[in-house]
């Protein structure tokens, strides 16, 4: 059969992990050159002494997940800043459907979360962070889980000419999968940065510096308790990040390569043992990868909500010191 | 390395500016007005609803009022309907008392005028009785005036005759 040897050229079983891994991860090379974007890196990375092969080398590229994160945000500003100006312009206006979402969670989110965590009088300062986290990880998450830019690969393969868009097309750059910014490390990291700064910065404003450390551990112990409650408190303290980092990360990662290894399952097939099977097994792979999608749709709403949560939960915990 | 975990220090940068764009710009454009504006509106249906609660007082107090009014107005009514009745019946029993003692006086009066009446007629039949057998007598008399027995029965009837006028 055609398929089964057009496929059985291109594909063995053996593949798939490599595959579902190349699909969630950042591409390895910038989508968009731009040399000033280069010359800054290699500045900067001088600044610090940090070589170009190094691991660490800050290479400020238009990578894939770089260009999805300004449209990520791009998306997110617009969308709530239009819904919102539009809602709140008009007083005696209902609020339409997409208002209503937001302004759902947004009450939900400062009566249940912001004001019960952080406090009555404190939470304003700290609801826009709280918010915004919350947003932007949801459309991070859930731009994800939309084949958008896959799509926009499919042009290339439709074609009436196979290289309708050139392999250095930023279209055909951006189809080959890796589309959730929230399942790389390094964006999760970040806003987990931020909120690590955040809870710090909301206990130092509250007690001021030294009183804000010494807050790190309880008064009124005995002295030798002292020599393992504070290490214990200081590890806590950054191991609250990498968990916000690893949770988020983890999850969108897990959900999109159990999804791309579902589908994997069809390619295998008909590798293997000839396009018939490829055909039998579609219906189950499909559905599987199907029921998954709304498991990650939900998942996509939990986790923006949870690290929200935990936002709001540490900088209450710096703030309320006593519990 | 597996490049789900590699470092990449230019997207956690460029993270970090992005997110801390978008959190500048919402928190300017979208999250203070929103919670600025939901706050009013918290506040104004706080307000609304003590007003409604006041309103409801005011009513409540009206009402008794007015309850109030209407029973004394009620009362007061009835008190006047009762008043009346009894005056009412009053003057019908002095107008009915009035009217019996006027018939009455009327009846005593007619019934005293028929008794004179009466007593005159009797007294002029009486009369015409003596003057009937007066001629009567005086016929009888001229034929029989000799018999002594007749002229003394005679005399003695009006004498008779005289003493009942002088009863009557």
């Amino acid at each position: 059969m055609f398929i089964a040897e057009k496929v059985g050229k291109e594909w063995t079983m053996d593949q798939a992990p490599q595959y579902a891994i190349d699909h969630v991860a950042n591409s390895k090379k910038n989508i968009v050159e731009f040399e000033f974007l280069n010359s800054l890196s290699d500045k900067i990375s001088n600044f610090f002494g940090i070589s170009s092969e190094s691991l660490f080398y800050i290479d400020l590229g238009i990578t894939k997940h770089v260009f999805l994160l300004f449209f990520v945000s791009l998306i997110v500003v617009s969308t709530i800043v239009t819904l919102i100006q539009g809602y709140i312009s008009h007083k005696k206006n209902i609020p339409n459907k997409f208002m209503s979402i937001i302004e759902m969670f947004v009450i939900y989110l400062k009566d249940d979360v912001l004001k019960n965590f952080i406090g009555d009088k404190e939470y304003r300062s700290w609801a826009p962070l709280v918010y915004t986290i919350f947003f932007f990880v949801l459309f991070g998450n859930v731009l994800g889980l939309i084949p958008i830019f896959d799509l926009t690969g499919l042009i290339g393969k439709i074609g009436y000419k196979a290289d309708v868009l050139g392999k250095e097309n930023i279209l055909y750059l951006l189809s080959k999968g890796g589309h959730t910014v929230t399942a790389n490390v390094n964006v999760t990291f970040a806003i987990a940065t931020i909120t690590f700064v955040a809870f710090i910065a909301a206990g130092i404003q509250k007690y001021g510096f030294v009183q804000h450390w010494k807050n790190l551990a309880p008064s009124g112990l005995p002295w030798p308790l002292y020599f393992v409650v504070v290490p214990i408190e200081f590890m806590g303290l950054f191991i609250r990040p990498l968990a916000l980092t690893l949770r988020l990360a983890g999850n969108m990662m897990g959900g999109h390569i159990a999804l791309i290894i579902f589908i994997t399952f069809i390619f295998s097939a008909t590798a293997e043992l000839g396009g018939l099977a490829g055909f039998g097994i579609a219906p189950f792979s499909i559905s599987l990868a199907l029921g998954l999608t709304m498991l990650e749709l939900l998942v996509a709403v939990i986790q923006a909500y949870v690290f929200a949560l935990l936002t709001a939960v540490f900088i209450g915990m710096a703030i309320h010191v006593d519990h | 390395m597996n490049p789900l975990l590699t470092p990449e220090l230019g997207t956690y940068v460029w993270s970090l500016v992005i997110f801390m764009t978008v959190l500048f710009v919402l928190r300017k454009y979208a999250w203070n007005p929103l919670l600025d504006f939901l706050e009013e509106r918290e506040k104004d249906i706080a307000e609304s609803l003590k007003m409604a609660e006041s309103a409801k007082t005011d009513l409540e107090k009206i009402k008794d009022e007015s309850e109030k009014i209407l029973n004394e107005a009620k009362k007061e009514g009835k008190a006047i309907v009762g008043d009346s009745k009894l005056r009412a019946e009053e003057s019908a029993t002095k107008i009915l008392n009035d009217a019996k003692a006027k018939s009455n006086e009327f009846l005593d009066d007619a019934k005293s005028k028929i008794e004179i009446e009466k007593k005159r007629a009797i007294k002029e039949i009486k009369e015409e009785v003596v003057d009937l057998s007066l001629e009567l007598a005086t016929k009888v008399l001229q034929r029989n005036v000799k018999d002594d027995d007749n002229s003394k029965f005679i005399k003695s009837s009006l004498e008779a005759v005289k003493v009942d006028e002088a009863k009557s």
